[in-house]
């Protein structure tokens, strides 16, 4: 029997042994099973991870924050997703040519005290193309990788990094088209080989925040184009573009009706050349400021306010749209002036401006915004012309007031080159001896034949298109040529006549202007000592120092300053103290009152003690009676002019006149 | 419960006390005991095991749980070796339990539930887990503590301040190296 079982039983070993290694072959082939799964779940995990890390950062991308707060928001998720506790953003900066990256200062430090240091000399560091970690991702345009700072001596700040226990790095690149705009790095604490896939999801975020910067460029160069760079402020396209669509909504809305406010600094030209361009554009900063606080006070907002500009220079526009009536405008307006009238305070230094307001409304029917804006700056150009820190409303008047001077402009321009402008002469009297001692030049445009037109009608128009610079150094040339030719005429007389000249501000503010008058000295040949010029006191009030300085150039060329309209300003003591001055001339105001105005004859006693004092001669002028002739005289007048003595004069019959001996009113009279 | 501790149970069993008394454990159990690592499964097929085991030993089940973990560390740790080499005692390897190991094993079992513990240091150097979990099964955590210091070669002494067994609310587990 045992024969028979015991190949059995060898048999059921066998076989058991048998089953054994299949069953250790099945088990094997679960377990490799398993761990292929495994490393596809692991796999699967990480990729799900890192895609949803990606969605996060793509997320943010597309949100309309900021460069800094998507830079800031990127570097907290990267150290959330790869659990390195440090991370920085640094910025390329364009430096004479070369590209060089520095910190942001924006940071991600689970423990901030723990790496100071490091955060100190990464803040301090300046990184050019190849220099340290950042430099080097810039150069190649591609992350890189840092296991082991330790083993890095090209890592320069590697002591500070190794102190706060920092080991390995990684950084990539922004890349904004082709440009590296920053570079983001990131640190941990221990060393840590290179991770390919990581470096390939950091070179994707690079690119997503590429995108950011480059929108942030466009966004920044749209801005630019419809903003003013320096207050911010929508710049006159903007303003325009959104006063269209007021215009348009007020056809359709009755509520909906608009006002365009016109403001204009009535003392910026001050500021800005006696405290120069920077000032200048603080006190615009600060003006606009000022003007944004006054949009929203309670009594302006309900107005809708849709818009304040600057539409350049020292001009700012304000758009309401929700006015009820034209009184409401007026009433921003006071609002706004209220807000300015407080002094400013530019270097320290207080700075008084007002501002002009014009004020136009959609009561006035408009079609186009440019017609608005037209109006509204005819209206504050009337404003001015009234005084500083005043408003006026359009109205059609001020249109065909300007339809008027651009006619009036464009007829003087004709008019200077058909050589129209002559001269008239005014004899001026020497009280102390009755003889005519010298001429006041005085410009008429013959206009037709029979049309002489006077300064009042065209001087203004001249000064304020700047005609005037070409009109007054012809008046200068034609009156020194004119005089040149009287002084060496046969039979004159042997002491010269002098000549007296205006010369307006914006001529005066040329800078040539010595080197004019040398020329016109010159060329003429008139003896300098006989030319007098003529000023008013607004002319030296824009840039005293200068004005100064003009003045004492002038008269060591010879010439003599007279000060035209002393009394009618700002005079002042100081005033007089300042400026090399010769003569002072009494306005003709003060000599037409002075017969039944105490206070008119005060003012010239006055004016004449004070020239006495120092050391200048008087001149009276518009005088017309005899006893106006004998109360300067009395009052120690030295030199009148005036219809009582002679009317202006031309050149030929003025000529003529100084071949008389002595004065015999009345003068032959030309017009 | 993931089919890794049945395996790390079926293997443990087969290597102290030989693959029989596995298939008697499972008949005992009546459960099916085809298990896969990656597999879940009910949580009772785990305690009836355990039951079962401590029935046929004549232990209780807080020992058979003790056991199971203390016994599972090095399968575990040839099996996993990174979370092991990381760190060179026990306290720093209990401490990246939240941080570290479970997150990797909820990426190896996606819905694994994954006990959080609340550590705390003493005054005296010891550290405090506090557990709270259904399974209640503090004693195998008991277990993994006592082989991982084998592991690293340090004594440990594990004691269970607060026990869900023992009617408290949550286990508060006070690991001291001795």
């Amino acid at each position: 029997m045992s024969d028979v079982i015991l190949p059995a039983h060898d048999a059921l070993v066998a076989e058991n042994a048998l089953l054994r290694r299949r069953l250790e072959r099945e088990r094997a082939a679960r377990r490799e099973a398993e761990e292929i799964a495994e490393r596809g779940l692991r796999a699967l995990y990480e990729h799900q991870r890192q895609l949803a890390f990606l969605e996060q950062i793509a997320t943010a991308a597309n949100q309309t924050r900021s460069v800094a707060d998507t830079l800031r928001f990127v570097v907290q998720q990267t150290c959330a997703f790869t659990g390195w506790p440090v991370g920085h953003v640094l910025l390329t900066e364009d430096r004479g040519g070369g590209q060089r990256l520095r910190s942001a200062f924006i940071w991600h430090a689970s423990d901030a005290a723990s790496v100071a240091a490091f955060r100190a000399a990464s803040e301090a560091a300046v990184f050019d193309p190849g220099s340290g970690l950042p430099g080097r991702v810039q150069q190649r345009g591609t992350p890189v990788w840092l296991a082991d700072i330790a083993t890095a001596p090209w890592f320069f700040r590697g002591s500070s990094a190794l102190a706060c226990g920092l080991r390995a790095a990684f950084g990539f690149p922004v890349l904004a088209g082709a440009d590296v705009a920053a570079v983001l790095e990131f640190y941990t604490t221990s060393v840590v080989p290179e991770d390919a896939t990581l470096l390939g999801l950091m070179a994707q975020v690079g690119t997503q925040l590429g995108r950011v910067i480059e929108r942030d460029r466009t966004q920044d160069h749209f801005h630019r184009a419809s903003h003013d760079d320096l207050t911010g402020l929508p710049n006159r396209a903007q303003f325009l573009h959104r006063l269209d669509h007021a215009i348009t909504r007020s056809r359709h809305d009755a509520a909906a009706q608009f006002a365009v406010l016109f403001i204009d600094l009535d003392q910026f030209k001050l500021v800005n050349d006696s405290l120069g361009h920077a000032a200048g554009d603080a006190l615009l900063i600060q003006v606009a400021g000022r003007l944004g606080a006054a949009l929203r006070s309670p009594s302006i907002v309900p107005l809708g306010v849709t818009a304040l500009a600057r539409l350049g220079g020292d001009e700012f526009t304000v758009l309401l749209t929700r006015i009820a009536t034209p009184d409401d405008a007026v009433g921003a307006a006071e609002v706004i002036q209220e807000r300015l009238r407080r002094p400013f305070v530019i270097d320290g230094q207080e700075v008084v401006t007002t501002a002009s307001i014009g004020i136009t409304t959609s009561s006035n029917g408009y079609g186009h915004a440019v017609d608005v804006l037209r109006d509204a700056d005819l209206a504050m150009y009337r404003a001015k012309s009234c005084g500083k820190a005043r408003s006026a409303q359009y109205h059609r008047a001020m249109y065909l007031d300007a339809q008027h001077r651009l006619a009036l402009e464009s007829d003087l321009r004709r008019a200077l080159r058909l050589d129209q402008f002559v001269l008239h002469y005014q004899p001026i009297v020497s009280l102390a001896s009755g003889a005519t001692v010298g001429f006041e030049a005085l410009v008429r445009w013959q206009k037709a034949a029979n049309t002489l037109v006077y300064p009042n009608d065209f001087i203004r128009v001249a000064e304020e298109t700047g005609l005037i610079i070409a009109l007054g150094m012809w008046v200068l040339r034609e009156a020194c040529r004119t005089a040149h030719a009287w002084h060496s005429a046969p039979g004159a007389r042997g002491e010269k006549v002098g000549i007296s000249v205006n010369l307006s501000a914006r001529q005066f503010a040329q800078p040539d202007l010595v080197e004019q008058i040398t020329r016109i000295l010159r060329e003429t040949g008139i003896d300098p000592t006989t030319l007098r010029l003529e000023i008013t006191e607004t002319t030296t009030m824009e840039d005293a120092e200068r004005a100064s300085r003009v003045l004492a150039e002038l008269r060591a060329l010879g010439l003599r300053i007279s000060l035209d309209d002393f009394g009618t300003g700002f005079s002042s003591l100081s005033y007089l103290h300042r400026f090399p001055l010769d003569l002072l001339k009494i306005d003709r105001s003060f000599v037409s009152r002075m017969d039944r105005s105490g206070e008119a004859l005060q003012i010239i006693q006055t004016i004449m003690s004070l020239a006495r004092s120092l050391g200048m001669e008087v001149i009276a002028e518009g005088v017309e009676t005899a006893g106006q002739v004998a109360r300067l005289r009395a009052l120690g007048c030295d030199y009148c002019q005036g219809y009582f003595f002679s009317r202006p004069l031309s050149a030929e019959i003025a000529g003529s006149r100084l071949k008389l001996p002595h004065h015999s009113p009345p003068a032959e009279l030309v017009d | 419960m993931k089919g890794i501790i049945f395996n790390l149970f079926e293997e443990v069993v087969a290597e102290h006390c030989g693959e029989d008394l596995w298939d008697d454990l499972l008949q005992r159990a009546q459960v099916g005991g085809a298990y896969t690592s990656l597999g879940s499964y009910p949580d009772a097929e785990i305690a009836a095991l355990a039951t079962a085991a401590a029935a046929s030993r004549a232990v209780t089940l807080p020992q058979v749980l003790r056991w199971l973990g203390r016994s599972a560390i090095p399968r575990l740790s040839a099996r996993y070796p990174a979370f092991f080499v990381a760190h060179t005692s026990l306290l720093p390897l209990l401490g990246s339990l939240n941080g570290v190991i479970h997150p990797e094993v909820r990426k190896l079992y996606p819905g694994a539930v994954c006990p959080h513990f609340d550590m705390s240091a003493t005054a005296e150097g010891a550290l405090r887990l506090g557990y709270r979990s259904a399974r209640r099964l503090c004693h195998l955590a008991h277990g993994f503590i006592e082989g991982t210091a084998a592991y690293y070669s340090q004594g440990v002494e594990v004691r269970h301040l607060r026990c869900m067994h023992a009617g408290d609310a949550d286990c508060l587990l006070e690991v001291c190296l001795t």
